[in-house]
């Protein structure tokens, strides 16, 4: 479960100087629940994701992870997260099991744990055929496999996705969504962000519209639709942001 | 921080630099191959510039040669490396500008009844013209003067005999030359001024090529997230870093130090090269290899840590060379103090970084039996300090948002 408190982010930032990138964000994500974070470029997304992940650290408030807070036990954290965004990249020299294993033992798994969940995994992406090939000789979809399971492969609680769809092919998109849905189906905490309304609408059980770095409204994609009398997502946003 | 994460982190970040391409060429094979080429190209330069020319003959022109006594012709014309012209070959023409415009190496002319005046016992002058800002006229002009001055005292001898003078009276003291620099350490000191140099210089390269691919190519790569979010300590990513970067600055000290060990040993008992036999005699065995490894290791020290800050700073791969570039500038270039000649180490330069190590280097190399032991642990712990006093820095650099996600 994701808990997050008036959580506050500021940049300083050289032309436009001090930057609230996040302002009181505030929202809760339960096990089983695909929770989609809405909103345009610059809207505090990543900035937010990252907090929750542990990369950047709050300005004030804070967030709880499966009851451990990112503030006081970040450590604690890493461990029940799992992270993927669209722009994350692989160690190109090495083998995608290489790359797997390398995490596994970050996330203190011992080997014949590793050795396993990677051959589990490797077998239900099909990936078996390149597993031994090095990341940089593998197709834009082969990466995001290899990312996913490096994602996956310590079996965290809650899982978080930063835009993991921009810049991919209809099928590679495809291979990220239905594995979003398999973790949301396996009791997963799943939070996702994306400015693709139609994204949102196909995957989030509840969303949470956000802007200039504050949360709008939050609530099912049906709430939303009906409290502001639209037929998509796309006027829903714009009237909640707009009006 | 534990030691479990430091190990994974290190294993894996060996794996991959050994894998890249251009670290090997930087850390290994460069200081392997190009050391004692740039060396031996330098020495071959230096000793067959000079010698070259004296062995090659060189054009004299001569006006009024048969003036000359018959004893001084033969002199000349029986010299293995100048060739006698005759002015007349060359009618009409101004020999004194043909020696100025170069295509004249020397112009020499006897004045009329120059045997009889010395038969006379008169005096008289020989013109010799040269182009002293000409190594080629230089070299002519002295390879003459020698003939002459030797003929001249034979000369000299002979008269002070017709008078019944005792000989002794030509020399009234010798000037006993006595170089007491052997070859070898005249050409030790040769290397001794330039090695060090190079050795920072292989030093800074190994550290920089690892650096930039473990710091920016982190962010270059979009890898660096998903380190940030893992369960290991930014500490523990800098220590394990830093591990690889070290070890490649090391090996790269390392291996050219040992490359141009064995290539002097080789070129010294090689056949070809017996001119550059003397000065190649430089003694490069294990206990100065072991104490120039001394200052060496802090050195790199202090490399990895610089250069892996400031590569995690950069956005870039390409932005991170950039800076490493001046870097290597500032940080390498005072090395160059060993080529100051007589600079030695003493109690101030010994606690200054890269210019400890590069004077030691050449004490090593230069005078391997009057090394100050007190200096060199002054250095090494002085650059030590350093070392540390940077790599706790590059730990809390790493440990900063507006590094890690500069935008
Ligand atoms: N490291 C940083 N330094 C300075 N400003 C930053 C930094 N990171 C983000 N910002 C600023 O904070 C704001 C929110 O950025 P963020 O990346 O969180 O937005 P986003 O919703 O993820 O947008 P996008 O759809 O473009 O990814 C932006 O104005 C951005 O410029
Ligand atoms: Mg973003």
């Amino acid at each position: 479960m994701i808990e997050t408190k008036d959580l506050c982010k500021n940049f300083k930032d050289k032309k436009r100087g001090e930057v609230r990138a996040v302002d009181h964000v505030t929202f809760r994500c339960k096990p089983g629940e695909v929770f989609g974070l809405l909103g345009p470029n610059g809207a505090g997304k990543t900035t937010t994701l990252r907090i929750i992940s542990t990369a950047l650290k709050p300005s004030s408030g804070t967030a709880v992870i499966n009851g451990v807070d990112v503030v006081t036990d970040p450590q604690g954290v890493r461990r029940q997260i799992g992270f993927l965004s669209g722009n994350t990249g692989l160690y190109g020299r090495l083998t995608a099991k290489e790359m797997v294993a390398y995490f596994g033992r970050l996330y203190g798994m011992d080997e014949s744990k590793i050795e396993k969940r990677t051959n589990e995994l490797f077998t239900l992406l099909d990936m078996n055929t390149f597993a031994n090939v090095r990341n940089e000789k593998l197709s834009t979809g082969m990466k995001q496999k290899v990312s996913i399971v490096r994602s996956v492969l310590h079996d965290p609680p809650v899982m978080v996705f930063d835009e993991p769809t921009s810049g991919l092919d209809v099928m590679s998109s495809r291979t990220i969504v239905d594995f979003i849905k398999t973790c949301r189906d396996s009791g997963k905490c799943v939070i996702f962000s994306t400015h693709i309304m139609s994204e949102a609408m196909r995957l989030c059980d509840r969303v949470a519209i956000i802007h200039n770095g504050r949360i709008y409204r939050e609530g099912t994609v049906n709430d939303l639709l009906v409290q502001t009398g639209m037929n998509n997502l796309e006027d829903a946003f714009i009237k909640i942001v707009e009006g | 921080m534990q030691t479990k994460n430091i190990k994974t982190i290190f294993l894996k970040e060996l794996k991959d630099t050994l894998r890249d391409r251009r670290t090997m060429i930087f850390a290994f094979l460069m200081p392997v191959l190009m050391m004692p080429v740039i060396m031996i190209g330098i020495l071959k330069l230096q000793v067959s510039a000079v010698s070259d020319i004296r062995k090659e003959k060189q054009v004299v022109v001569v006006e009024g040669f048969d003036r000359l006594p018959a004893e001084l012709q033969a002199r000349f014309e029986s010299h293995d490396s100048l060739t006698i012209k005759l002015s007349t070959e060359y009618p009409g023409e101004d020999l004194k500008q043909e020696v100025t415009s170069g295509r004249i190496p020397v112009f020499m002319s006897v004045p009329e009844r120059f045997s009889q005046s010395l038969d006379l016992e008169s005096q008289t002058d020989i013109e010799v013209y040269y182009d002293g800002a000409e190594d080629r006229s230089s070299v002519a002009y002295e390879k003459i003067r020698r003939v002459l001055t030797n003929h001249r005292e034979g000369v000299v001898t002979s008269r002070v005999l017709k008078r019944n003078l005792p000989e002794e009276l030509l020399t009234p003291y010798n000037i006993l030359d006595i170089d007491l620099a052997p070859p070898a350490k005249q050409g030790a000191r040769f290397f001794a001024m330039l090695i060090p140099y190079f050795i920072v210089l292989t030093c800074f390269l190994g550290a920089m090529s690892p650096a930039t691919d473990l710091g920016a190519g982190e962010k270059e790569r979009g890898t660096i997230e998903t380190l940030l979010v893992a369960p290991a300590t930014r500490g523990e990513f800098v220590i394990g870093k830093y591990m690889v970067v070290l070890l490649t600055s090391v090996s790269a000290g390392i291996l050219s130090l040992t490359s141009m060990a064995l290539s002097f040993k080789y070129f010294a008992n090689s056949k070809e090269f017996i001119d550059l036999k003397n000065m190649m005699n430089v003694q490069i065995g294990f206990e100065s290899i072991a104490l120039i490894l001394m200052v060496v290791l802090p050195l790199a020290g202090i490399f990895a840590a610089i250069t892996l800050a400031v590569s995690i700073f950069a956005k870039s791969a390409k932005e991170a060379q950039g800076y490493l570039g001046m870097l290597n500038f500032m940080l390498v270039f005072p090395a160059f103090v060993s080529m100051i000649p007589g600079m030695k180490i003493s109690m101030q330069t010994a606690l200054i970084p890269v210019i400890n190590t590069s004077l030691i280097i050449k004490s090593v190399l230069s005078e391997p039996d009057a090394i100050n032991w007190g200096l060199v642990l002054v250095a090494f712990f002085a650059t030590f300090a350093v070392a540390a006093a940077c790599l706790v820095f590059c730990k809390k650099w790493f440990e900063r948002e507006e590094v890690l996600f500069r935008m």
